[in-house]
């Protein structure tokens, strides 16, 4: 396949991802398109630097946001590999200056991937007072059972805030193994951990987010989303340890079991300094029959009642 | 039973003899009731009496599926049709305690209820008529509205639902800041067509507006006629309850 095609149809699926996506490609957007370890398309502006080398496996990247710089427009990266089989390993580091505000839509893309390896190592620096969201939306295709392994590990400075999203509700999961830990290491720094999954056929849906709240006066919250159907696994780890004076967290984690799929959510909240607190609810099961009643009371069906509810909570 | 097949005729429902079972106990015993076109019909009765039982049959849930008797709507004996069905042939309900639904909002719900395509105005209109402001329409139907709000949000969507018949569960529960008049306007707005409403209530006051009424006690109808015979007869035999020791008469919703 030719770079151009390559480049044109992940740029078409991504454009059906949302988040105005459709600005990948735009002079006066931020982006980066790589396909498996190539660059085939980036832009760049003023206030970001991209260093990005392409290794065996996928690439290397160090991304930053210089000081001060307020990015209106959200950066846009696109990871994608449409070939049926291989690996793609990406390594990052973004470091968000000092006052700097960003958003990063990163859009991943494996819509045939059947024997497949997606890694990703990621490492966010946020400085004093800026304000970083990190969003990753996956579309995988219908068949295939990619493994997913996003790693990150974020440090916040200072009344800095960081913003992390995962949603991977199109095509199917395949085996998915996330870690996110989060260090709110600033005084009034801010954390907020969304994940949204829908687990399919075998699927195996793993988070993991943990939550260090060391600086004074952090907050933190972490919701999960996950529905899973079929025979799909999924398990929830939420940590959040309020770990210094003033420090808030909630963990608040929903996972919906359909068919003979089996779900595990396990929300730990330690409060490891006395005057910290920290919260959470979780409820696995299936939709409530009132719920489902109450949509067909209305004219839909038993199914288009749940796609309409499950539709709801991963949104 | 030429009785039978009169009532079958004049009425829009007709529940013929039902009694539903729920682990083990009669919740619904002997149950018969009809409601004309164009009327508001009142089932009146304490807590506990089975009316909400009542509303699920006719509803068609499947756990109050009558173990024995019949329902007819429009002539056709609907006793074995699910939800889906009597909601798409023109049957509704605005439940008691109406479920919550993360991420949806109040105007994706309000357009489920319409079942086609409905304009901001129509909408604005329905929310409007239960004196909700139209900045309701992009919040959502989940947790963050309060019993009341949701209330009113469901009286809105059976309203803009339409149906020939709209049954209200405990309707005036939650939504103290609207006045009768106004809550017994809009469910007259409701009959407009020939089209019917089944209120079930447990304050006499409210039963007084209906049409026709019938009182039920412990799962059974024990009295059938105008409303206001109805109410006099609940004011002065149910409250205090001969069975239940209960001073006062007061119900919790
Ligand atoms: N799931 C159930 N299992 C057993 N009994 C039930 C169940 N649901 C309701 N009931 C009983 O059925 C009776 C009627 O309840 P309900 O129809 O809710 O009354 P109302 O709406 O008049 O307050 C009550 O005595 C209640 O305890
Ligand atoms: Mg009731």
């Amino acid at each position: 396949m030719k770079v151009v095609e390559e480049y044109s149809q992940l740029l078409e699926i991504a454009s059906r991802t949302g988040g105005g996506a459709s600005a990948l490609g735009d002079k006066d957007t931020v982006y980066m398109v790589v396909h498996a370890n190539k660059i085939i398309g980036k832009n760049i502006l003023p206030g970001v630097e991209i260093d990005a080398v392409e290794t065996a496996e996928g690439i290397d990247a160090v991304i930053t946001v210089t000081k001060g710089t307020i990015i209106e427009k959200p950066v846009h990266m696109c990871f994608g590999h449409l070939g049926h089989e291989g690996k793609q390993v990406i390594k990052s580091k973004m470091v968000i200056e000092d006052g700097a505000r960003a958003e990063f839509l990163a859009h991943c893309i494996f819509p045939n991937a059947v024997e497949f390896l997606h890694a990703m190592e990621g490492e966010i620096q946020i400085g004093e007072n800026a304000s970083f969201a990190y969003r990753e939306v996956h579309v995988h295709g219908r068949e295939g059972k990619i493994k997913v392994r996003p790693k990150s590990k974020v440090v916040v400075g200072g009344n800095s805030s960081y913003i992390g999203d995962f949603t991977l509700v199109e095509g199917r999961v395949g085996d998915l193994d996330i870690e996110i830990e989060v260090e709110a290491r600033g005084a009034h720094s801010h954390v907020d951990i969304r994940s949204k999954i829908y687990g399919k056929y075998d699927d195996i849906c793993k988070i993991k987010d943990v939550i260090l709240l060391n600086g004074e006066g952090s907050s933190a919250l972490v919701k999960a989303r996950v529905v899973l159907k079929d025979e799909s696994k999924g398990s929830f780890l939420g940590l959040v340890d309020g770990a210094a004076a003033g420090a808030r967290g909630h963990v608040d984690c929903t996972e919906v079991v359909q068919g003979r799929a089996v779900a595990e959510a396990s929300p730990v909240v330690r409060a490891s300094h006395p005057e910290a607190e920290v919260t959470h609810e979780a409820a696995i099961g299936r939709i409530a029959d009132e719920k489902i009643e109450g949509l067909m009371a209305k004219g839909l069906s038993e199914e288009e009642s749940i796609e309409v509810i499950v539709s709801g909570l991963l949104r | 039973m030429i009785w039978g097949e009169n009532k079958l005729k004049e009425s829009l429902l007709y529940v013929d003899d039902i009694t539903v079972m729920r682990e083990e106990k009669e919740v619904l015993k002997d149950v018969s009731i009809k409601v004309l076109p164009g009327e508001i019909t009142g089932i009146l009765g304490r807590n506990g009496a089975g009316k909400s039982s009542l509303a699920y049959a006719v509803m068609g849930l499947p756990n109050y599926k009558p173990k024995k008797g019949a329902m007819y709507f429009r002539g056709q004996d609907i006793t074995n049709w699910g939800i889906t069905e009597r909601a798409r042939a023109g049957i509704t309900l605005a439940w008691q305690h109406p479920a919550r639904y993360e991420g949806i909002s109040v105007a994706e719900y309000l357009k489920i209820s319409s079942r086609k395509e409905i304009d901001v105005r129509k909408m604005e209109e329905a929310l409007n008529l239960v004196q909700l402001e139209s900045s309701y329409l992009s919040r959502k139907v989940d947790k963050s509205l309060s019993g009341g709000e949701r209330k009113r949000i469901e009286l809105a969507s059976v309203y803009l639902m339409n149906s020939q018949l709209t049954i209200l569960d405990e309707p005036d529960s939650g939504v103290d800041l609207l006045a009768m008049a106004d809550i017994i306007s809009l469910f007259r707005k409701m009959t407009e067509n020939g089209r019917s409403v089944l209120i079930i209530t447990h304050r006499e006051d409210v039963a007084s507006q209906c049409d026709r009424s019938y009182l039920m006690c412990s799962g059974e109808i024990v009295l059938e006629g105008t409303a206001e015979a109805v109410r006099r007869y609940f004011l002065s035999q149910c409250i205090p309850c001969p069975e239940h020791k209960d001073e006062t008469g007061e119900t919790q919703e």
